[in-house]
């Protein structure tokens, strides 16, 4: 090796060393690259808003101080005019995200856990699922029997989970959620009926439900439509007297349940009190005074 | 009127226009779903043979909706002129096609054939062209309109700025915009959907728009588009908005789920001339997509193309400054993929230039349909090419509030560097001003949103 | 969805005494399909009362019955009684404090003011509400810049930095401009103790019925301006700011963007040349034309404050007042409760595993000696992120354990949380106890060891409560 190229890499070397990188080891004797064992960092995992990637700001406290105000994806920087590699890259990561959400399907390794038993409506896969929203709002004979034989009719309240278009949400919600509203009802002396899991179920669904199993009140847990800042986001809809044809505005709806939200056990004990307002007004929707 | 054709030894006949011109669409979900899609490729291109001999005229006296039935159809059929539309009454779809390709036809010639056209007659046109057909004749197509700045001039790309956040804080909203800014997007509008439709909480945003607007001297308009009656409250409460907006739709039915009808936006309309902040003439935002007739069972049994056409007949009534189709918002129930997102999007641009108004679009898709974000940019670069009034940007393309994707504030740039564009002048010399363009591109400190708080 | 509240402040200062009431308007600002976000949307004075001078009985004592009937005098002219006010803070302030009747004198006023306000007294809240009231808080966050305002009042100068919106220090000083006063006579009337220490420093001699002497007088007030200089890390640190500061230094390790000046000096700036020095019969104005030709004012960018002399008692009326989340569990009819001292558990606790919290919570309520049936406290932590459902109730079991002196008694048991969790874990603690006792369990409010939180009756329908975090030593 000359002279001058070992003194190149000595100073490329002190200069990674500067920056923090590892040094690579030398490849004199012609060995292989070394494998990197060095910690692994989850691009997922860092929180944007307290990412600024521009790189002299005119204000740096001001910038970040703002961007605690919001989610969106800004401080990112560029290249030219196009993203820097990170923020391109953690874009993609979390579109993935929200596709697996929403194309995934709840794993029966989730049901078997939680001892929920299983109903579908009338689609056949998620394809058929995502395009004809109709057959997602009915059931077929056998899954109505399904229903009569494992649930009690004309409970107060019957809870039940549906994948509706994010099977991460329900996944990494329901369970909580339903626990914390049990106990809040529980304290309210109100009786939950058996829940079950709806597979491709859109919301007006719990109408077919109500129809079969006449609660009072009919609880649907439901997967949101992913954004790229959550694809955990879960809603709750509730109606006092579900029944097919429903006006859409007797649905109460609370949503953005997830842990960048309302946590899942904070939103299931607060739904306890929800439902116990329905119970005492015998109204849900518009029609619920708060 | 011919409504039979031979194909391939097979004979395919269809009862009525509307089955002719539904089936004649390329492949679109929705149109699968309200069950009027052609059952295979040889029966639309069956149907496209068909629609091609058919004359303008035949179109014209047979709207998709009846005419006593619909106040869309009337306000569109009697807006015809009547001279310009005998010039062309006799042309059937097929030769249209070819006279608005042909060199001979200049835009100018297009724009004078616009006002003999109903919306029917635009739909048939974009269903006998191919993609590049559709590029190549909207790119001919001029359409200037005036509110506090000009759009749509030769060589011109704008952006609507939309600053979208999940719970109206104006903190939250303000960085968005002055991010936006920086990228040198914000020329067409500064645009936020709310959350909150209150007239209250328009006002405050309205109000903070201004504030920008004034503080920094920017040549552009603001709009924040709650519901059409919130906005009227908010303006006669005296809150500074430039434009109104309102979604609409392609028949009086669809436009009633909107909780509208063609009297309440002729009243914004008036109002926003005597009340609004804007210069004017040109004081109105329409948002469309196809799909949405069909969402509130609209749709009379019309395909989305049409109903989509119908919409731009609709809008124009009303000179507004700017028309855009949200083309992927709706979901795969309607556009399955990129593909027909794609096409959608190309089909509207070519629509609305067609019916004469200053268009559009928000190239976007949700994380339910079969896109991504390399196929927006694909559609963006189209729509840039086939001489689209301006696109909607959201940081890094992710919008917050409604949960889809389209542009980041980053193409704005990007856009008109690659394809020749500029930003709206008056926003262009504004730009060199605050030093975030330099020589007609970004400059150093172009992208740092901080600049705006000194 | 709106609501009102009504809240006042009342500031009895070394020099004056004052009152305002602001409007607190309450708002749902989450959208109709989520969990309630309640939040103060805006704050707006009402009424601001005269600027009153302080009725002494004598050097050492507060007149509590002037005080009184002052007070009753302004709830007349501003056409509100007592039973309307929902909330607010009377504080005491700077010299004022060390009265031997203070304490007396607030217990006095509390009961008149309303049930729920605050009494209280101290220079690190002083210095606080102060800064909130000169604004200097809110251009710290808008401008992302860190903004110190200085409440120059009679007896003290208090001291808050605010970085971002956020207090980051706190001092307070022995400066102030009635610390040396005058008669008609042009004779020395008063010269407080710490100002004759500094003047025997400066080999001065300044005393009671002395003639006014400009050439010491100034010197001394010029020091006064040196020392502030001294604190905010203008010039080095002496000996002089040591004896000078009331109880801790500034920290100094940040970098100070702006200043502001509030209290009745800053009122001083720039007026003094045109007319008498001593017109007011103390050194105020002197004190204000020093800051204006200072360091002070020449080497950092200056902010108008958007109050002066009404800082402290703004602040008071407009941001003392808290709401919690609005997802919380509040046991009926126990509100509300005042001056409950806080336990907050460190960070270290917290680390531990939850099943290990009752141990690290039991130690530390011995610590704080709870002698009689009614003694309580609040036992305050930041909380676990994104707890599972079974997770809550090792918590709430852990709680149980570790208060079990405080569930002893009668009183209630009092949790408060930053983070999101009130609800959940208010009705797992009450299902594990059985519903037989009251549990008062909110979020969303941060507190610290040592301060002491007073909790007002439900708002908003039930949905938050407001609260008072009274910070007595500044330890964030």
């Amino acid at each position: 090796m000359v002279e001058s190229e070992i003194n190149i890499k000595k100073i490329i070397a002190e200069v990674l060393a500067e920056m923090g990188h590892d040094v690579p080891a030398s490849s004199a004797q012609g060995e292989v690259a070394a494998v990197d064992d060095s910690p692994l960092v989850d691009l997922t995992t860092e929180d944007l808003k307290k990412q600024l990637l521009v790189p002299e700001p005119a204000n740096r406290d001001a910038y970040l101080n703002y961007k605690d105000a919001t989610v969106s994806r800004i401080g990112i920087w560029r290249s030219g005019s196009r993203y820097k590699t990170s923020a391109f890259l953690r874009f993609r990561a979390d579109h993935a995200i929200a596709q697996d959400a929403v194309f995934n399907d709840v794993s029966s390794d989730f049901l078997k856990e939680w001892g929920l038993f299983e109903v579908k409506t009338k689609c056949t896969d998620k394809d058929q699922f995502l395009t004809r929203p109709d057959l997602g709002r009915e059931l077929d004979d056998e899954n109505i029997a399904l229903l009569k034989k494992n649930c009690n009719e004309r409970a107060k309240v019957q809870i039940y989970v549906t994948d509706g278009l994010s099977s991460t949400a329900v996944e990494k919600n329901a369970r909580d959620t339903f626990l914390a509203m049990e106990q809040g009802l529980k304290g309210h002396g109100i009786e939950v009926g058996a829940p079950f899991f709806l597979r491709y179920g859109r919301v007006p669904a719990m109408d077919a439900i109500a129809d079969v199993l006449h609660p009072e009140v009919t609880v649907a847990l439901i997967g949101e439509r992913p954004g790229l800042a959550t694809a955990e986001s879960m809603s709750c809809y509730m109606a006092y007297n579900a029944h097919g044809g429903m006006p859409e505005a007797n649905r109460t709806v609370l949503s953005n349940i997830h842990r960048g939200g309302t946590p899942a056990v904070e939103a299931g004990a607060h739904i306890a009190d929800v439902i116990k307002m329905m119970l005492e007004q015998k109204a849900s929707g518009l029609e619920l005074k708060k | 009127m011919r409504l039979k054709t031979v194909l391939s030894g097979v004979m395919y006949e269809f009862k009525d226009l509307n089955e002719v011109m539904a089936k004649a669409n390329e492949e679109k979900s929705g149109d699968r779903l309200a069950g009027l899609a052609a059952a295979t490729v040889t029966e639309m291109i069956a149907a496209k043979e068909v629609l091609a001999g058919v004359t303008l005229a035949e179109i014209r006296n047979n709207p998709a909706v009846p005419y006593e039935q619909d106040e869309v159809t009337r306000l569109d059929q009697d807006r015809v002129n009547e001279k310009i539309y005998a010039e062309l009454k006799n042309l059937t779809v097929g030769e249209f096609r070819e006279w608005l390709l042909c060199h001979e036809t200049s835009g100018d010639d297009i724009s004078r054939a616009s006002h003999g056209l109903t919306a029917e007659m635009v739909a048939a046109v974009a269903k006998l062209m191919s993609n590049l057909d559709l590029i190549y004749a909207a790119r001919k197509i001029k359409i200037i309109a005036h509110c506090n700045t000009t759009i749509g001039e030769e060589g011109v790309l704008a952006f609507r700025l939309q600053p979208n956040h999940t719970t109206d804080d104006l903190d939250g909203i303000r960085i968005s915009t002055f991010e936006g800014l920086s990228y040198g997007s914000g020329d067409a509008l500064i645009g936020l959907n709310p959350v909150n439709d209150t007239v209250e909480s328009l006002s405050n945003i309205l109000k903070m728009f201004q504030e920008i607007k004034e503080t920094y001297q920017i040549p552009t308009q603001n709009c924040v588009l709650g519901h059409v009656t919130t906005q009227m409250e908010a303006v006669q409460k005296g809150a500074p908005a430039d434009m109104i907006f309102q979604s609409i739709a392609g028949s009086e039915k669809g436009n009633t789920a909107f909780g509208l009808s063609a009297s309440v936006l002729a009243e914004a309309h008036d109002l926003m001339l005597k009340e609004g902040t804007a210069t004017g003439p040109n004081v109105m935002y329409f948002e469309t997509g196809q799909g949405a007739e069909l969402s509130s069972d609209a749709h009379h049994g019309v395909d989305q193309v049409t109903m989509e056409a119908r919409c731009y007949g609709f809008a124009r009534h009303y000179n507004p400054f700017l028309v855009n189709t949200v083309v992927g918002f709706i979901g795969p129930e309607y556009l399955y993929d990129s593909r027909q997102v794609i096409r959608a999007g190309l089909e509207d641009l070519f629509m609305g230039k067609l019916s004469g108004i200053s268009m559009g679009v928000d190239a976007c898709y949700t994380n339910h349909m079969k896109a991504d974000q390399n196929d927006i940019e694909n559609l963006a670069v189209l729509l840039t090419s086939a001489g689209c009034n301006y696109l909607i940007t959201v940081p890094q393309g992710d919008d917050i509030m409604l949960n889809y994707q389209s542009l980041g504030y980053h193409e704005a740039s990007a856009l008109r560097e690659l394809l020749g564009k500029k930003p709206i002048p008056a926003f262009a010399a504004w730009l060199e001003k605050m030093g975030i363009y330099e020589n007609g591109r970004l400059s150093r400190i172009a992208g740092d949103a901080s600049i705006f708080f000194g | 969805m709106r609501e009102q509240v009504l809240s006042v402040g009342i500031d009895i200062g070394t020099t004056t005494t004052q009152l305002v009431f602001s409007q607190l308007t309450l708002e749902n600002t989450a959208s109709l399909v989520t969990v309630p976000r309640i939040e103060i949307i805006d704050k707006e004075v009402i009424y601001r009362s005269a600027i009153h001078f302080t009725p002494l009985r004598s050097q050492n004592e507060i007149d509590d019955h002037s005080i009184r009937s002052l007070i009753e005098r302004e709830y007349q002219a501003a056409g509100i009684t007592p039973q309307q006010v929902q909330t607010g803070a009377v504080i005491i302030t700077g010299e004022a404090a060390r009265k031997q009747n203070a304490e007396a004198v607030l217990r006095a006023l509390s009961g008149l003011a309303g049930e729920f306000v605050v009494a209280t007294a101290g220079p690190t809240l002083e210095g606080i509400i102060a800064g909130k009231g000169a604004g200097a808080g809110v251009e710290s966050k808008k401008r992302g810049a860190t903004v110190v305002n200085l409440d120059v009042g009679g007896g003290t100068t208090n001291i808050a930095v605010f970085k971002n919106g956020e207090v980051i220090d706190t001092a307070c000083l022995d400066i102030g401009g009635r610390l040396i006063r005058f008669n008609n006579q042009g004779t020395i009337d008063y010269v407080a103790d710490k100002v004759a220490s500094l003047a025997r420093a400066l080999n001065l001699n300044i005393a009671t019925g002395q003639r006014y002497d400009q050439t010491v007088v100034d010197a001394i007030v010029r020091r006064m301006v040196g020392i502030l200089e001294e604190v905010l890390g203008l010039v080095p640190a002496t000996s002089e700011l040591a004896m000078l500061l009331t109880d801790h230094d500034l920290r100094r390790d940040y970098k100070i963007d702006y200043v502001s000046f509030s209290g009745g000096v800053a009122d001083c700036l720039f007026s003094c040349g045109n007319s008498d020095p001593l017109q007011y019969g103390d050194i105020g104005k002197l004190l204000g034309e020093a800051i204006t030709g200072s360091k002070l004012m020449q080497n950092i960018q200056t902010l108008t404050a958007i109050e002066t002399i009404r800082a402290t008692v703004v602040g008071a009326g407009s941001h003392t007042t808290n709401i919690s989340g609005s997802t919380i569990t509040v046991a009926p009819g126990v509100l509300p409760l005042q001056n409950i001292p806080v336990l907050k558990l460190s960070t270290e606790d917290e680390a531990l595993p939850l099943d290990a919290w009752g141990d690290a919570i039991r130690k530390k309520v011995q610590w704080f000696n709870l002698d009689g049936e009614k003694q309580n406290l609040a036992l305050a932590f930041k909380g676990p992120e994104n707890l599972g459902f079974d997770e809550v109730r090792v918590l709430a079991e852990a709680i149980v354990q570790g208060m079990e002196e405080v569930l002893c008694k009668t009183c209630p048991l009092i949790v408060v949380i930053e983070r999101d969790l009130a609800k959940v874990l208010g009705q797992t603690l009450r299902n594990r106890l059985g519903f037989a006792k009251d549990v008062i369990c909110i979020d969303t409010i941060r507190v610290a060891n040592g301060d002491y939180i007073d909790i007002g009756h439900e708002l908003a329908a039930g949905n938050v409560v407001p609260v008072i975090v009274k910070t007595l030593v500044f330890n964030y």
